[in-house]
């Protein structure tokens, strides 16, 4: 049984990947901030598929000890279950905010969250994802077309937008995606960044101020988050690996100019400082 | 340039500091968590080249006060600039919450910023302009119901930094006492301004905005900053209207704020 693992499985996109790969026969390791919300979780896919394969592990990936407590966690799991192989690692979990904040290493919420977790989540899942050749999807968005890396203020303190903090954010994933093909394709590692489409999740529900008031009225337009876990399901469950970087339930799409390799490897080195570790010696 | 930031781990601290280090200032960084004041210590030395201290310490501790004291004084720190950010609030009236807790409200916003600033204030650089950031809070200007340990221990700061400024007139150093309305910190914090709907929006700022101008006005030599247009019309409302009225009106507003929010369950 090949093992997958993904982050923010409580609500929307992750918990509906969850069910769909769990129910298609992958053991499902999956990960959320609140334990009792994990539990919820779990019992509501087990019954979609009551023979699945679901542990969750909480963890608040917002805070980068956390992240490293997790993968480790996740690996000692990998080499009891599948010796020590990863098939797909989902970084999905993510969330909007509507105001400036940091986290507990001053890191702004969105770009640590949304982006630098599952960069750091990668870093310690990265032995087990080239055991098994395994898959690194990044839950992206059609936003990320709109926006540039601001390089010289990463976390966009000087006129700060939440929506281009969110973008930017984005546009990281699928930087990182880029990065990882460029640096890793010889282990074995492919990335791919996804595109869900507007889909009716929670993710703007707690934000609040303009963000709260767009999303609550953009989400009624949005697919069930079901609908949106296809294009998951469609990188995860070929034996070899899809082609093409950006993809969403349909197929291979277009992504940002500004995806290059120039920008992804400067993103990479940037944030292998910020997290202060070094992708070359563990892979 | 040495800048100390008390209650560095937390948010409005943590946004200092940032900004601190952004402009090159070495920094001495406290707070009471020390896996959290580790943590901003940590990143904050991986984004920048500025030397950072840290050293755990609760002010309400005034042993522990002396102490981080003499950990400065082993250092040989002197300071240019001090941000007295630590502070706390516990949500609820009066008779809801715990006595003890009442009474941490005082002795940290009140008694720890009187215990640093004495302390640090010895320990000034005595070759170059000093800088002392008090943060108050809107909640100074009014008595508030439901909040009123809080806003009492600001109004004593906002007082308490005005006429400190003016005992160190001619000793080359400001006092400037920050007056903030709603700030993003924390979770909690966040959760509060939402719960007060439109209200919490136009008195909430941007804290990254509050946080640079802040420290631009401490050094312009500027005694008080309320961030906003709208917070400052309140501020003006309030020296206007008689205090019994406002304490009624912010009364009956948090009475159903704190509904919202702290009793969502609860049947009125």
């Amino acid at each position: 049984m090949k093992t997958i693992v993904i982050t923010g499985a409580t609500s929307g996109i992750g918990l509906e990947t969850a069910r769909l790969l769990a129910c298609r026969g992958f053991s499902v390791i999956a990960t959320g901030r609140d334990a009792g919300r994990c539990k919820a979780a779990r019992d509501s896919i087990l019954a979609s598929a009551p023979d699945a394969e679901v542990r969750f592990y909480p963890a608040d990936l917002m805070r980068r000890k956390d992240a490293l407590d997790l993968s480790a966690r996740i690996r000692e799991d990998l080499d009891r279950t599948s010796a020590g192989c990863l098939h797909a690692l989902i970084n999905n979990a993510g969330c909007a905010k509507s105001w400036y904040a940091t986290t507990e290493d001053g890191l702004e919420q969105q770009f640590a969250l949304n982006y630098l977790a599952g960069f750091l989540l990668t870093y310690g899942l990265s032995p087990a994802l080239s055991r098994a050749g395994g898959r690194v999807i990044m839950t992206a968005s059609q936003s990320h077309k709109g926006a540039r890396v601001r390089w010289d203020d990463l976390m966009l303190t000087r006129r700060y937008n939440p929506l281009t903090a969110y973008k930017q954010s984005k546009l990281c994933d699928v930087l990182f995606a880029r990065a990882l093909n460029d640096r890793y394709a010889a282990l074995g590692i492919r990335a791919y960044a996804v595109d869900p489409g507007l889909v009716c999740t929670e993710i703007g529900n707690k934000a609040g101020g303009v963000v709260g008031l767009v999303w609550s009225l953009r989400k009624r337009h949005g697919i069930p988050p079901s609908v949106s876990a296809e294009a998951f399901a469609r990188l995860c469950i070929p034996v070899q690996h899809p082609a093409g970087l950006y993809h969403d339930r349909h197929g291979e799409k277009a992504f940002s100019r500004q995806v290059t390799a120039e920008n992804a490897a400067r993103l990479f080195s940037v944030s292998e400082r910020l997290c202060g570790i070094s992708y070359q010696e563990e892979t | 340039m040495n800048v100390m930031i008390t209650g560095a781990a937390g948010g409005l601290g943590r946004a200092m500091a940032v900004e601190c280090a952004r402009r090159g200032y070495a920094l001495f960084l406290t707070n009471i968590d020390a896996p959290a004041l580790a943590a901003i210590q940590k990143g904050l030395s991986r984004r920048f080249c500025v030397k950072i201290y840290a050293e755990p310490c609760d002010l309400t501790d005034s042993a522990g006060v002396d102490a981080l004291m003499a950990e400065i004084d082993r250092l040989g720190l002197r300071f240019d600039m001090l941000l007295n950010i630590a502070g706390i609030d516990y949500e609820g009236g009066f008779l809801r919450r715990e006595r003890e807790k009442i009474v941490r409200i005082v002795a940290l916003n009140d008694e720890g910023t009187l215990r640093v600033t004495h302390a640090v204030l010895q320990r000034r650089n005595p070759d170059a302009r000093f800088c002392i950031v008090v943060v108050s809070s809107l909640a100074a200007l009014f008595p508030m119901p439901l909040k009123a340990a809080y806003a009492a221990s600001k109004r004593f700061l906002m007082d308490f930094g005005m006429a400190l400024r003016q005992e160190l007139t001619g000793q080359d150093a400001n006092v400037l006492t920050l007056c903030p309305g709603g700030l993003s910190t924390n979770d909690e914090v966040c959760a509060a301004i939402l719960a007060q709907g439109v209200a919490g929006s136009l008195t909430t700022n941007a804290m990254e905005r509050v946080v640079r101008k802040t420290l631009d006005l401490a050094w312009k030599g500027r005694a008080r900053y309320i961030p906003g247009a709208f917070n400052r019309l309140l501020f003006l409302l309030g020296k206007a209207v008689p205090a019994s009225w406002t304490a009624a009106l912010i009364f009956r507003r948090w009475t159903q704020t704190q509904k919202k929010w702290l009793y969502p369950t609860q049947i009125p």
